[in-house]
């Protein structure tokens, strides 16, 4: 569905000099930096496929996302969106892209949320009767026919994202883009919105990217995950190969009766505070069990639990590198 | 033949989604805008002020440059609802996609967001003449004269001066509004570019109460082909001669303007394009 190929962005930025003297060498003469905001990108997305793509702030998410809907010319490269380069076909391409920016309304903020659909109903030229259809299976998830005679000015931050969500799949695009779509929402709203996607993904195919810092989304809709940071690509896989792969390693934390902790060949002992002791296990050599069983041996133990490498702890890894 | 046919049919639906969102601008005018109506207030005073300035300035006079008392005062009433249709918005709706960085999700649609931006501005425009034309000229009629008009038969030509001078006034008002792309904000510069066409338009003083040099330079501007030509006309100034060919360097405007508003356009977009909006 999506073919990225060597995707690079360039920005040219104007270099400052501090003090006063250099504001007037700027002013003779500007000497330019250049920024690469995202370096040769290179990923193929299936249809229905849902990707999360994240990164730290500035690493580049949103160039590539605007790069991919169209609106920002590559410096080199190029975007296939169904087998077509988005930056020769810009106008036919952007009918099957539908794009949600968490943070910036593409509703107009002094209509009805029915108005504005009808809106981009004629500039889509949607049929009347896609547009119904479109619209019943959108309620019937987002329950959003309540709001269509709301004016999107009194709408609360949960409200106008579902329209926002609505209003994108409303000409039926074959990708979504969403940035950040669930920044500032309270958890029934993330948990109607994360529905809404899920269920959109599996009726309608869509092909979905998914920017975020939500931990909870990644873990909730995505499979796949890219993670690039400076523009450059640091990971792409299934979710749970990314995290044995980064983080190939479980930590066994166990209670003791008394402050002794004894330690095991497999294991690493990597804290002990008071009664309770951690370790840290590689996932392919041993197993919790065998360790457990092991030191029970040794000593009578109170209380274990696991430690898993989360998805959190992988982004953390991921963005110090 | 068949792929002109085919053509024609795409861009007579193109043309209607354009329709709607004139259609929905006006809805949205007509329902929220109510500050809109602060205008009246506004042109009222500067009908009766005009109105006892000309009073004074004719009071031993019967006619300035071929103009008397009476059609000075039609002049300031047709001028005070030409202001109304001459009100653009479009300069403010890219200054503020630009600072609130919409650009960007404009241009995701299958639309030419300056044929939306005019779609919008014709709307608003539509709204206007109820909200705001009306009550102007009933205004008018009842506390300084009814603005007749001379010559009813160069009606046509006032109809077409009028329309050509709603297109010249709107490009300049896009043109200075792509200025924001590149300053972000043009604030004041909107403020300058509003009185310069007030004044050098002919709206409050007609250029030919000018010196002759001032009035000579200003007449090779564009400006007094949005207000004073189609008044001229409105008022009977003139032979018809002087206005066909007063409307034929209106016209030339136009075609100017317009040719340089799709090279600054084409520019402008390119420029969102690389830079991001």
């Amino acid at each position: 569905m999506i073919k990225v190929e060597n995707l690079s962005k360039d920005y040219l930025l104007k270099k400052k000099e501090p003090g006063l003297s250099g504001a007037l060498k700027g002013l003779i003469k500007t000497e330019y930096k250049t920024i690469h905001a995202v370096d040769n990108l290179f990923f193929e997305l299936g249809e229905g496929e849902i990707v999360g793509f994240i990164g730290p702030n500035g690493a580049g998410k949103s160039t590539t996302i605007k790069m991919m809907s169209g609106i920002l010319t590559p410096t080199s490269g190029s975007v296939y969106i169904g087998g077509e380069d988005i930056t020769k076909h810009r106008k036919e391409v952007v009918k099957n892209i539908g794009v949600v920016f968490g943070q910036r309304s593409q509703l107009n903020w002094d209509l009805r949320l029915g108005e504005s659909f009808e809106l981009l109903k004629h500039i889509y030229r949607i049929d009347r009767a896609d547009y119904d259809n479109t619209l019943d299976v959108m309620d019937s998830i987002l329950g959003i026919k309540e709001l269509v005679d709301k004016p999107v000015r009194q709408m609360s931050l949960g409200q106008r994202v579902k329209g926002d969500l609505v209003a994108a799949m409303l000409h039926s695009p074959k990708v979504l883009f969403l940035d950040e779509p669930t920044i500032g929402l309270d958890v029934s709203s993330k948990f109607a919105l994360r529905t809404f996607i899920k269920e959109i993904n599996k009726i309608k195919k869509t092909t979905i990217i998914l920017t975020t810092h939500d931990l909870g989304d990644i873990q909730e809709l995505c499979e796949r995950l890219i993670i690039i940071n400076h523009g450059v690509m640091m990971e792409d896989g299934n979710l749970s190969q990314i995290i044995d792969r980064i983080a190939p390693y479980k930590t066994l934390v166990v209670e003791y009766y008394d402050e002794e902790a004894p330690e095991h060949e497999r294991c690493e002992l990597v804290e002990h505070t008071d009664n309770i002791a951690k370790y840290k296990f590689m996932k392919k050599e041993t197993t919790a069990a065998e360790i457990i069983a092991d030191l029970s041996k040794q000593k009578n133990i109170k209380d274990v639990s696991i430690e898993e490498a989360g998805i959190d702890d992988i982004i953390k890894i991921a963005y110090g590198s | 033949m068949r792929t002109s046919i085919h053509e024609e049919v795409r861009r007579e639906i193109n043309v209607k989604k354009y329709i709607y969102i004139l259609k929905t601008q006006l809805i949205k005018s007509m329902t929220y805008e109510f500050s809109v109506y602060g205008n009246i207030f506004m042109q009222t005073i500067i009908m009766i002020t005009s109105a006892y300035f000309w009073k004074a300035l004719y009071k031993d006079r019967g006619s300035v440059g071929g103009v008397d008392a009476e059609s000075m005062l039609t002049y300031i009433i047709v001028s005070s609802m030409l202001s109304v249709l001459l009100i653009t918005n479009v300069e403010k709706r890219i200054e503020m996609s630009v600072k609130k960085g919409t650009v960007a999700t404009d241009m995701i649609r299958p639309v030419n967001i300056f044929g939306m931006y005019f779609a919008e501005d014709l709307g608003g425009v539509f709204a206007l003449v109820f909200q705001n034309m009306l009550p102007i000229l009933i205004i008018g009629t009842l506390l300084i004269k009814v603005p007749v008009m001379v010559d009813v038969s160069a009606l046509p030509l006032f109809v077409i001066a009028v329309l050509e001078s709603f297109m010249i006034n709107w490009l300049i008002a896009a043109l200075f509004g792509m200025i924001a792309f590149k300053t972000g904000s043009i604030d004041a510069l909107i403020q300058v570019k509003k009185h310069l066409i007030r004044l050098l338009s002919g709206s409050i003083i007609p250029i030919w109460f000018f010196p002759a040099g001032v009035s000579k330079v200003l007449s090779s501007l564009p400006f007094v082909y949005i207000y004073q030509l189609p008044l001229s006309i409105y008022i009977g100034k003139g032979e018809r001669a002087e206005y066909i060919a007063g409307m034929q360097i209106q016209f030339w405007w136009l075609v100017v303007l317009t040719a340089f508003f799709f090279f600054v356009q084409k520019k402008v977009t390119r420029k969102v394009m690389v830079q991001g909006g």
